[in-house]
């Protein structure tokens, strides 16, 4: 890819280029929503632009999305295989979906135990202060989760909330972040 | 339109356009210029909806005794015309209450009303347009150094606006080529446009361009500075605030003109209730969400910003 093709995308998607990937997501589901059809704006124009140029633009949004994502996943990878990025080296021992820097990631089997969510987010490229700002949640708070300081967190029925947000912010399946997690701090209760 | 030069580029000049009525283009233009006069800037307000002035009642003034009427009718003086307001910093020109209609002004008067807009020694001229897209509302609109579009959440209101900007697009385009000496190419391309496989604006400029290398300079540079600041007004819920964001994306892509989202105003009954007590709003309402985000907008518009959204530009 060059630096035009960046350009393009990053026009596309109507990001500058320091955009964080929790920005380019937004922007990316406001477009798709918005060339998705039914918006009074593109109603207003529909005399004058055809149906094939809103589906030209949803494959141009697609694509920009996943290419400037990738390219920031691998971003992050080069910078933790670096020891750039914050925490590396200091992975947690769990080691469930740990892949190597630059593949993609196979989510589908990773439990989501704190130190999980952490890799995925950090994979992705996005710092904690950024979902802590999109969510209005603490920063220490989301790192206690992360780190799994079960004793510090709140109700459970406050962190199905947290959780679901944060899996929205990492792109994850709401559902499966909850059951994991919530597995995870509930056996901590039994057994503490 | 007629290029006349600015003497004094310490004032700028800003008008409030939008093709639809009832969007809040008067109130908006009340609480602008309180704002910027609030601000400690000098400024002063034209009323240029010809036919439908009422710029004067957000001020509590009944009949003026002088407006634009006499500026038509007589060779009164623009500045002589202004009458004070409760900020000693700020007048206000009222509009031609009387006969003439907004496709009467000669092209000469409205030549010398624009001079005389340009030379007013302030550094504020808040202009009050009319609704619709006559071309002389296209023009007064044109001379504006920040053209401003009041809009509602609304589908009448976003296809006449759509219509607006469109339309001043094409009189910037034509007038400028005029200016070089192209006067009628612009139009002749337009009405034979089905021959040239042209189906929008867009493709027009970029037939234009692509065509005339020359042309497509003058365009780039004159072009260069055509944005639009807008702003949504009578908000109701998250999904009307991102409709600024909606409209940005859909102008640069399907007509490439820059829109800059300045900043919405939330639905609120105590503006009617200002409105209706022919008080400034800016003056009286100080404490409310709206008069705090309409701070946000002149700042915004002042300074070329923009508001942020749910969901962002990134």
């Amino acid at each position: 890819m060059t630096d035009e093709d960046i350009k393009r995308w990053q026009k596309t998607l109507e990001v500058g280029p320091n955009a964080s990937v929790l920005d380019i997501k937004n922007s990316y589901l406001r477009l798709r929503r918005l060339y998705g059809g039914g918006s009074i704006v593109l109603e207003s124009l529909e005399d004058e632009f055809p149906e094939k140029n809103r589906m030209k633009i949803l494959v141009d949004l697609e694509e920009a999305y996943t290419r400037l994502l990738e390219l920031r996943r691998n971003r992050a990878a080069l910078g933790r295989a670096a020891g750039t990025a914050p925490d590396a080296g200091n992975v947690d021992g769990s080691g469930d979906g740990e892949a190597a820097p630059g593949t993609p990631f196979s989510i589908e089997e990773i439990i989501y135990s704190g130190p999980a969510l952490r890799r995925i987010r950090e994979r992705l490229g996005i710092e904690l202060t950024e979902i802590s700002k999109q969510l209005k949640l603490r920063a220490e708070l989301l790192k206690a989760m992360e780190e799994e300081k079960f004793e510090v967190l709140p109700e459970e029925i406050y962190l199905k909330t947290h959780l679901k947000n944060i899996a929205a912010c990492l792109d994850l399946k709401p559902g499966k972040v909850v059951d994991d997690y919530l597995g995870r701090f509930r056996e901590w209760k039994r057994t503490k | 339109m007629p290029q006349t030069t600015r003497t004094d580029k310490e004032g700028e000049i800003w008008a409030i356009g939008g093709g639809k009525g009832g969007t809040g283009k008067t109130f908006f233009a009340s609480s602008t210029g309180t704002q910027l006069a609030k601000k400690g800037r000098r400024v002063v307000l034209v009323d240029m909806d010809i036919g439908g002035a009422n710029l004067h009642s957000f001020f509590g003034i009944n009949r003026p005794q002088k407006s634009l009427t006499s500026f038509f009718e007589t060779s009164a003086k623009l500045i002589d015309l202004a009458v004070n307001t409760d900020l000693p910093n700020m007048s206000l020109i009222t509009g031609d209450i009387h006969s003439i209609a907004s496709d009467n002004i000669k092209f000469v008067q409205k030549l010398r009303l624009f001079r005389q807009i340009m030379k007013l020694n302030v550094q504020n001229v808040i202009i009050d347009l009319g609704a619709g897209s006559h071309a002389n509302t296209l023009d007064t609109f044109l001379i504006a150094d920040k053209m401003i579009v009041v809009l509602v959440p609304e589908v009448i209101a976003v296809e006449n606006m759509y219509h607006f900007i469109k339309n001043t697009l094409f009189r910037k385009v034509k007038l400028t080529l005029k200016d070089y000496g192209f006067k009628e190419i612009v139009q002749h391309i337009w009405d034979r446009r089905q021959s040239y496989g042209i189906k929008n604006l867009k493709d027009l400029i970029d037939y234009l361009k692509a065509s005339f290398s020359y042309i497509g300079t003058i365009l780039d540079g004159e072009l260069a500075n055509f944005k639009i600041h807008l702003v949504v007004n009578m908000v109701r819920s998250n999904q009307d605030i991102l409709l600024g964001a909606s409209i940005k994306s859909v102008l640069a892509k399907f007509l490439g003109v820059p829109i800059l989202y300045s900043g919405y105003v939330e639905y609120n009954d105590v503006v009617w209730k200002s409105v209706r007590e022919r008080k400034p709003f800016m003056l009286n309402y100080t404490a409310t969400g709206c008069a705090k985000q309409i701070e946000t907008i002149v700042d915004n518009i002042m300074h070329g910003r923009e508001v942020n959204v749910p969901g962002g530009y990134g």
